[in-house]
């Protein structure tokens, strides 16, 4: 399942498993969610097609190696694969990446240069990139940032210049319900709950609740000035792609939610 | 080779070279009243030597379990070459997609839930210091042994790679604590260490916990824990510290 974001940019989307019963959904009852629904936190890819080369940001779950390889193929066509990064080596982003590579032994295979473990990962190969790095695709440019909140030490974040796409991988993930699957944030019903932001980070960033929330607020300040989106793409959400720095703000309503109630649960 | 920690568990102990410092890439191994159970599964890295101390440590058999504290591949990427894959042998984990995780066949353990494995008692604990969010630290009610995964490392030099705590000069030092968790646990750049020092004290509390084995340190005996959780807190505080909002 795929969708176009902007020109050239792709969203590839994985729902996962649903999460009624084990975020306990029907029981709380929580103001987005609606009797008797699926609910699912998503795993995404993005492919970045540049007109000249193609790029693909990370590579679904090891669940959806045929649907990966098939949008792949679908997407590129007879050009080829040029780029895959992996934006870090947890196993939903980065567990299709040797079918990946096997399949299409044109690609150039892009590891983030942060962290120390990289051979304990199949990542010493390859291109290592950090903050201020660029492939130029042709018509789109992707860049290269130092992963901000982020789980593996060996992390790294993207943006696509032209179309002011921001990649934070792990951050701004959300739930969202069954038919809500590849739909963009302000094609949403309603008016967007906040609670589906705490519900993501108070579960897989788990340690939002041990964070000093001040410094933490004051790095979200930091991203919004840096960074300014037009578009934010995240891992595991729907795309933002209108008011994106008001996204951003609101994470620091997050933030302080997590600080102020008990651990909302795991992720299961 | 293993190395005892406690009377039934023991330390598969395997290192990572960092250009002359060292990373631990462990797994342990309990002998539990109707079997081995593995806790963790190491690396592809270290496939080999894994494979042929679990062979010498069973008489041949393999295990009889594993358990993952979480999927990630230093942990995880051994389970199908020691049989987790097979009938023969119980594969628990926490996560609740283990297709997505790599681990389609799976037994689910609840974190916060307690499971009976091969006759031992296992209880799983939200871990305070992890990377990934499906992590979960594992407390052994036998030997009262608590495996926390990345949390409760330690860098190490050479010759220092089969010490327990208490075989370090005065246990295990506190720059390879703090460099260990600022390398690994990046996110330590934010955090409020009185938080988890709370939590910690809470799990301490709540389990008497006798030993702790860490997949990325020297395991740390019961003698040093109070030295090594002082180390830990200074540790926190000087990450935090030093790291401040450009």
């Amino acid at each position: 399942m795929s969708r176009e974001i902007a020109p050239g940019i792709h969203w590839i989307y994985e729902a996962g498993p649903d999460r009624t019963e084990s975020w306990d959904l029907a029981d709380r009852d929580p103001e987005w969610y609606e009797a008797g629904r699926e609910a699912y936190v998503p795993q995404c890819a993005y492919l970045v097609d540049g007109g000249e080369e193609t790029l693909l940001f990370d590579t679904l779950s090891p669940a959806s190696t045929e649907e990966i390889l098939t949008a792949v193929d679908e997407l590129v066509g007879d050009r080829g694969l040029d780029y895959l990064v992996v934006s870090h080596p947890d196993v939903p982003h980065a567990g299709n990446t040797l079918a990946i590579l096997e399949a299409h032994p044109e690609t150039t295979l892009v590891a983030p240069g942060y962290g120390n473990d990289h051979e304990l990962y199949h990542l010493d190969e390859g291109i290592h990139v950090t903050e201020g790095d660029r492939i130029d695709l042709g018509d789109r440019v992707v860049e290269f940032h130092e992963a901000t909140f982020l789980d593996a030490p060996v992390s790294v974040w993207m943006t696509e210049r032209e179309t002011e796409t921001l990649f934070p991988v792990d951050w701004m993930g959300f739930i969202h319900l069954d038919e809500e699957k590849l739909t963009f944030v302000d094609e949403l019903d309603g008016e967007f709950d906040p609670s589906r932001l705490v519900e993501f980070h108070g579960r897989v960033l788990f340690w939002y609740q041990y964070v000093d929330v001040e410094k933490t607020n004051a790095e979200i300040d930091r991203l919004v000035e840096k960074f300014d989106p037009q578009i934010v793409a995240p891992a595991h959400g729907l795309v933002i792609r209108e008011n994106a720095t008001d996204y951003m703000d609101l994470m620091k309503d997050v933030t302080r939610t997590i600080d102020g109630q008990e651990r909302i649960g795991t992720l299961g | 080779m293993t190395t005892p920690v406690t009377p039934t568990v023991e330390w598969i102990n395997q290192c990572y070279d960092h250009e002359g410092r060292h990373e631990h890439v462990s797994l342990y191994l309990l002998r539990a009243p109707a079997g081995t159970v593995l806790v963790d599964s190491g690396s592809f890295y270290h496939r080999e030597e894994i494979t042929a101390a679990v062979e010498e440590a069973t008489g041949g058999d393999g295990p009889d379990a594993i358990v993952l504290s979480h999927s990630d591949y230093p942990h995880a990427a051994n389970v199908s070459p020691l049989g987790g894959d097979t009938e023969d042998v119980e594969l628990v984990a926490s996560s609740a997609s283990p297709a997505q995780q790599g681990l389609p066949d799976a037994r689910k353990c609840d974190i916060g839930g307690s499971l009976t494995i091969q006759g031992r008692e296992f209880s799983f604990i939200d871990p305070p210091l992890a990377d990934r969010s499906h992590t979960t630290w594992i407390y052994d009610h036998g030997d009262g042994v608590l495996f926390t995964a990345d949390g409760f490392g330690n860098y190490h030099d050479p010759g220092q790679c089969d010490h327990l705590s208490g075989d370090f000069p005065d246990v295990t030092p506190a720059e390879a604590v703090y460099e260990y968790h600022r390398d690994n646990l990046v996110w330590l750049r934010y955090v409020a260490p009185e938080k988890v020092e709370r939590t910690l004290d809470d799990i301490f509390d709540e389990f008497d916990v006798r030993a702790v084995a860490p997949i990325h340190g020297n395991p740390i005996e019961a003698a040093d824990l109070d030295v090594y959780r002082d180390r830990l807190g200074e540790a926190m505080r000087r990450i935090a510290d030093e790291y401040a909002v450009a």
